[in-house]
């Protein structure tokens, strides 16, 4: 499909396979729209906006805290002491909003993962993240915002905020850290395992790119709010999911509640229909040739990820339908195009979604479920079903379809049991 | 006929996916943050191989055999493949 915007040519893709041919095409860029991503605009410099060398020697830094060890120290050790502290706390109220719950228990967990020092016990500071990370995640979307001018000036005024009260006491305890082990007190192992951590420790690499400390600052909160936003609205949207199956929607929970690798497929199935970025954009920086398609340079390409996701051919003759059970090709992720391709594939996919069970779901006891999995386990286990009395509210800030603002949950069982 | 298994440093970003589907072709390099092929890339079956190159989100694999080019790294010709 070709139309014509105002500024650009616009082509929509919505196959699969040109999709994912489009994601590795260096020639199609994520400096979409000028005024979004020049220099000066509120995610200058982070890295799912840089390109080239300076991304790659950007992620090769990062990559180190993604590794399957520092994954599962987070996944085995960290999260389910968090749960364990938080959950109950949280679900306090005969009715509790499941995302306001969803974003609590992620941001803690996203914090400690970019390198921001919070007390996993205290609600206030927990709070006060999760309002960091509503702002940022309103950046994150600008291209879709209602009010991007209104977007743009409170992301700034908050950067200043988050780096004045959060980021700058983390980075000095940081430093105090990183000159002990150059002074052979402590060994690397000893650090702390996060990405303010790992850029601290190659800032004078000028490669990487990071002289300028608004970008540390934006390129931690990048990552706080990446890891709470996504796990939270993919939360909500997989008992959205299990919700409308109607009847058959306590044996889902039933089942969720007690198999760790049937709850990894749920939130698989989740991201499939319900992507954080429905629709993808790039920019062509030069002409290029997708799937046969000549495209120009100067065209705007909208990925529509969201049609791509439901291939009959990939993903059986009832894509549409939620069902965590189905077949799907090992050569293609069940998630589909969610977390991205190629480059700017989402670092964080591990970490939300786990690794990929094998075909026969025969997982050893080393095997990665994800968060979000451990999350819907435990919230499963206390028994959700939708609040009658109060329905839920989509998130009115965005065009995107698949954001909440609040969901209404009751539980059979549990602290906030009547 | 062994496959011929090279890795650009350059453009690899050290996402780990390589070890992770092919654990005994590929390693991580940590100090320079990058995977290498290791020695057993050349027992590794080829099917293996393809999709630990098809899935380098950089491209930055190519695998030859007998002077054919099987997959190439997107500093050798057009980066990415479409799905099976």
């Amino acid at each position: 499909m070709t139309g014509a915007g105002a500024a650009a040519p616009t082509i929509v893709l919505d196959r699969y396979d040109e999709i994912r041919e489009a994601l590795f095409d260096a020639s199609l860029s994520r400096t979409f729209d000028e005024r979004s991503y020049a220099e000066g605009n509120i995610r200058d410099g982070v890295v799912s906006v840089s390109h080239g060398a300076v991304h790659r020697a950007r992620r090769r830094v990062e990559n180190t805290q993604f590794r399957p060890d520092v994954l599962r120290l987070y996944e085995r050790e960290l999260f389910p002491r968090i749960l364990t502290t938080l959950l109950d706390r949280l679900i306090d109220a005969p009715s509790v909003d499941i995302f306001a719950v969803g974003e609590q228990l992620s941001v803690v967990l996203a914090a400690r993962r970019a390198g921001i020092d919070v007390a996993d016990d205290d609600l206030d500071q927990i709070r006060e993240l999760v309002h960091y990370v509503d702002v940022f995640s309103q950046g994150s979307a600008i291209l879709d915002a209602r009010d991007p001018d209104a977007v743009r000036a409170l992301v700034y005024e908050t950067y200043e905020t988050f780096e004045r009260g959060w980021v700058r006491p983390s980075w000095e305890r940081r430093v105090a850290a990183i000159e002990r082990h150059e002074r052979g007190e402590i060994q690397a192992d000893d650090l702390p395992h996060d990405i303010l951590t790992a850029l601290l420790r190659h800032r004078d690499d000028p490669q990487v790119d990071l002289g300028d400390t608004g970008r540390v600052t934006r390129e931690v909160a990048t990552y706080l709010q990446g890891g709470t936003h996504t796990s939270a609205q993919t939360l909500v949207n997989a008992l959205d999911l299990i919700f409308g199956e109607g009847e058959r929607a306590a044996p889902i929970v039933a089942r969720a509640a007690v198999d760790l690798a049937f709850a990894q497929r749920v939130v698989h199935e989740t991201l499939r229909l319900r992507p954080t970025t429905p629709r993808m954009r790039r920019r062509s920086v030069a002409s290029t040739t997708i799937a046969g398609r000549e495209i120009p340079a100067g065209t705007v390409v909208v990925l529509d990820v969201d049609a791509a996701n439901r291939d009959p051919r990939l993903f059986g003759a009832d894509p549409d339908a939620f069902d965590p059970d189905r077949p799907v090709d090992p050569s293609v992720a069940r998630w589909g195009l969610s977390f991205g391709a190629g480059a700017h594939q989402c670092p964080g996919r591990s970490v939300g979604g786990g690794f990929p069970a094998p075909p026969r779901g025969d997982v050893g006891d080393d095997h990665l479920f994800g968060l979000v999995a451990l999350e819907i386990r435990e919230i499963c286990r206390r028994g959700p079903r939708p609040d009658p009395d109060r329905a839920p509210e989509r998130d009115l800030r965005t065009e995107r379809h698949t954001r909440w603002a609040h969901y209404w949950v009751r539980f059979d069982t549990g602290a906030g049991t009547p | 006929m062994v496959v011929d298994v090279t890795l650009d440093p350059e453009l690899c970003m050290g996402s780990g996916d390589c070890v992770r589907i092919a654990p005994a072709a590929f390693h991580l390099d940590d100090d320079a943050g990058v995977s290498r092929p290791t020695p057993g890339a050349a027992t590794t079956e080829l099917d293996v191989l393809r999709e630990a190159a098809r899935s380098c989100p950089t491209q930055a694999i190519s695998l030859a055999r007998d002077g054919i080019v099987l997959h190439a790294s997107s500093a050798g010709g057009r980066p990415g493949s479409a799905p099976r």
